[in-house]
C-alpha cells in the first residue's frame, strides 16, 4: 500500500487527482439519492441507445434471414388461403364453409374432404420480357427447390404464368403473355361461368376471355379469377377484370369475346410463387386414363 | 514541513470544518439557498506552497471528506477538495513573481505576498473550487444556469469571508 502510494507521489499530480476523483465519483453515486439517480438515469438512456443501435446493426445484418423467413410466411399463408377456397364441401346436404385447421383429427371422413389440395414455394423473377410475340420469365428456383414442368407460377396480384423446363437451380416459365398459354379462368359475379383466357399479342396488359355462354350478360370491372379446373392453378386466384362490354366471338357467335385487364402489371413481376398440386401425380393418372380411352 | 510548523495546519483544518459545518452550513439552511459560504478550501489554500500537488489532492480530499461526513453530502465536498488541491499551483501561477515562489514565503497569505495577490490569486482559486463544487452538487448539465447563478453568489460572499479571515487571523505559516 505504503509503494503504492509513492508511486502514485512519484508520477505527479494528474493521476492521482485522476484516481481520487473516480473514487469520488463512485462515492457521490453511491451514497447520495439526487446523484445515484441521476447517474442510474443517465447510464440507463445511453445504454438503451447503445443497445438499440447494436439492435439495428443486427437487424440490418440479418435482413436477408428475415426476408427468407417472411417469404415462408407467404407461402404458408397462400397456401392456407388456396386450400381454403377449396374447402366449400357438403355436410349433412348444405354447404358450409369448414376450416381444415379447426376439423379434429379424429375426423378422418372429413378431413379427407376437405385436405389441402395446393402448395406454394416462393421465387424470384430474374428475367422477363412482355415485348415478344411469346414471352417467358425466368426464376430462381429449380428441380433442387422442387419446381416440376407444369406447375402454375402466380403473384399476390394475379397469375404469371406455367413452368415450362426446369434446371437444378432455375426454371423456364411459359408467361402468360405467350401464345400457347390458355388458362382457365372463372366469372364469380356469373355463377362461375368459366372460359379460357389467351393472349393475342400486342397490349402486354391485356388478354382476351373466350368460351363465355352467350347468355351470360357480362358487365365492365367484373373481376375475372381462376377457374380451378386446370388444376395447376389454385380455384379464385385473381387474374383482372372484365374491360370494355363484351362482344360475340366472330369465330363462335355463340360464346362471348371478353377483354380482360390484367391484374398483374407483367412488366413489374418480381415476387412471385411456384404453386404445386398435392394431387397431381394423381389427377394425371386419371386424365391419362381418359386419354387412353378416347384412342 | 517540521513538527512545530504541521500544527497551524491541523489547528486550521480542525476550526475550518467546524466553522463549515456548525456555522456557515448552517446559515445556508436559515438564510436561503442563495447563501453559500465555502471556507474550508482555506485550508488547501495555506498548505505550503512548496507541498507536491499529490499530498495536496491527497488533503483536499479529506478536508472535503470531513466537511462530506456533517452534511451528509458524500464526494462531493472531497471531489472539489481534491480539485482545489490539483489547480492550487495553477491558480496562483499567473500571480508568482518573476522565477517563481521563494522558500522563503511558507503559504501563499496576504503576511508574504500583499493583499492584492493573496485576494487575485483566492478569486481565481475560490471560483473554481465553488463552480466545481456546484457542478457535482447538481450533477446535471440541464442545471447549468443554476449552478453559474449560485456559484456567482457564492464567490462574493466566500471572498468577503475570505477577506474577513485574513484579516483576523492574518495567518503567516
Amino acid at each position: 500500500m505504503g509503494r503504492l502510494l509513492q508511486l502514485l507521489l512519484r508520477n505527479g499530480g494528474f493521476v492521482t487527482f485522476l484516481l481520487v476523483e473516480l473514487g469520488c465519483f463512485a462515492i457521490m453515486v453511491n451514497f447520495n439519492g439526487r446523484q445515484g439517480e441521476i447517474w442510474a438515469n443517465t447510464t440507463g438512456i445511453f445504454g438503451g441507445r447503445a443497445l438499440e443501435k447494436r439492435q439495428m446493426a443486427s437487424d440490418y445484418f440479418s435482413l436477408y434471414e428475415t426476408a427468407d423467413s417472411l417469404a415462408h410466411v407467404v407461402d404458408s399463408l397462400q397456401a392456407r388461403l388456396s386450400n381454403a377456397r377449396q374447402m366449400q364441401v357438403p355436410v349433412r346436404d348444405t354447404f358450409f364453409l369448414v376450416n381444415y385447421d379447426s376439423l379434429s383429427k379424429t375426423d378422418s371422413v372429413r378431413r379427407k374432404t376437405v385436405r389441402p389440395q395446393y402448395g406454394f414455394i416462393t421465387a424470384k423473377a430474374i428475367k422477363n420480357s412482355i415485348s415478344g410475340a411469346n414471352n417467358w420469365v425466368i426464376i430462381n428456383r429449380g428441380t433442387h427447390d422442387g419446381i416440376q414442368p407444369d406447375m402454375a407460377v402466380v403473384s399476390p396480384a394475379g397469375i404469371v404464368g406455367i413452368v415450362r423446363h426446369v434446371s437444378s437451380n432455375f426454371s423456364l416459365v411459359m408467361s402468360v403473355l405467350h401464345q400457347q398459354a390458355k388458362i382457365s379462368v372463372s366469372l364469380p359475379n356469373q355463377k362461375n361461368a368459366f372460359g379460357s383466357l389467351t393472349w393475342e399479342g400486342g397490349n402486354p396488359s391485356q388478354m382476351t376471355l373466350r368460351y363465355i355462354p352467350q347468355h351470360f350478360v357480362v358487365k365492365e370491372n367484373e373481376p375475372v379469377v381462376t377457374s380451378g379446373y386446370s388444376l395447376m392453378f389454385p380455384q379464385g386466384h385473381p387474374v383482372g377484370t372484365v374491360i370494355g362490354v363484351p362482344k360475340a366471338d366472330p369465330e363462335n357467335p355463340y360464346f362471348l369475346e371478353i377483354s380482360v385487364k390484367l391484374s398483374q402489371d407483367m412488366s413489374t413481376v418480381r415476387d412471385v410463387a411456384v404453386v404445386y398440386n398435392l394431387f397431381g401425380p394423381e389427377l394425371d393418372s386419371l386424365q391419362l386414363k381418359i386419354s387412353s380411352n378416347e384412342r | 514541513m517540521n513538527g512545530s510548523s504541521i500544527y497551524p495546519h491541523i489547528l486550521r483544518f480542525i476550526g475550518l470544518v467546524a466553522l463549515q459545518s456548525l456555522l456557515l452550513n448552517q446559515m445556508t439552511l436559515s438564510v436561503g439557498p442563495y447563501f453559500n459560504v465555502l471556507l474550508y478550501p482555506l485550508f488547501i489554500l495555506f498548505l505550503p506552497l512548496q507541498m507536491p500537488t499529490p499530498y495536496l489532492i491527497l488533503l483536499g480530499f479529506t478536508v472535503g471528506m470531513a466537511v462530506d461526513a456533517t452534511v451528509p453530502s458524500w464526494g462531493v465536498h472531497a471531489s472539489a477538495g481534491a480539485f482545489s488541491g490539483f489547480i492550487r499551483s495553477l491558480a496562483f501561477l499567473p500571480f508568482a513573481p518573476k522565477g517563481g515562489f521563494s522558500p522563503k514565503d511558507p503559504i501563499f497569505a496576504p503576511a508574504h505576498m500583499g493583499w492584492q495577490t493573496f485576494i487575485n490569486g483566492t478569486a481565481l482559486f475560490m471560483a473554481a473550487h465553488i463552480f466545481w463544487y456546484f457542478s457535482f452538487s447538481y450533477f446535471a448539465p440541464v442545471f447549468a444556469g443554476e449552478i453559474l447563478k449560485k456559484t456567482l453568489a457564492a464567490w462574493l460572499l466566500t471572498m468577503l469571508f475570505v477577506a474577513l479571515y485574513a484579516m483576523m487571523f492574518n495567518p503567516k505559516k
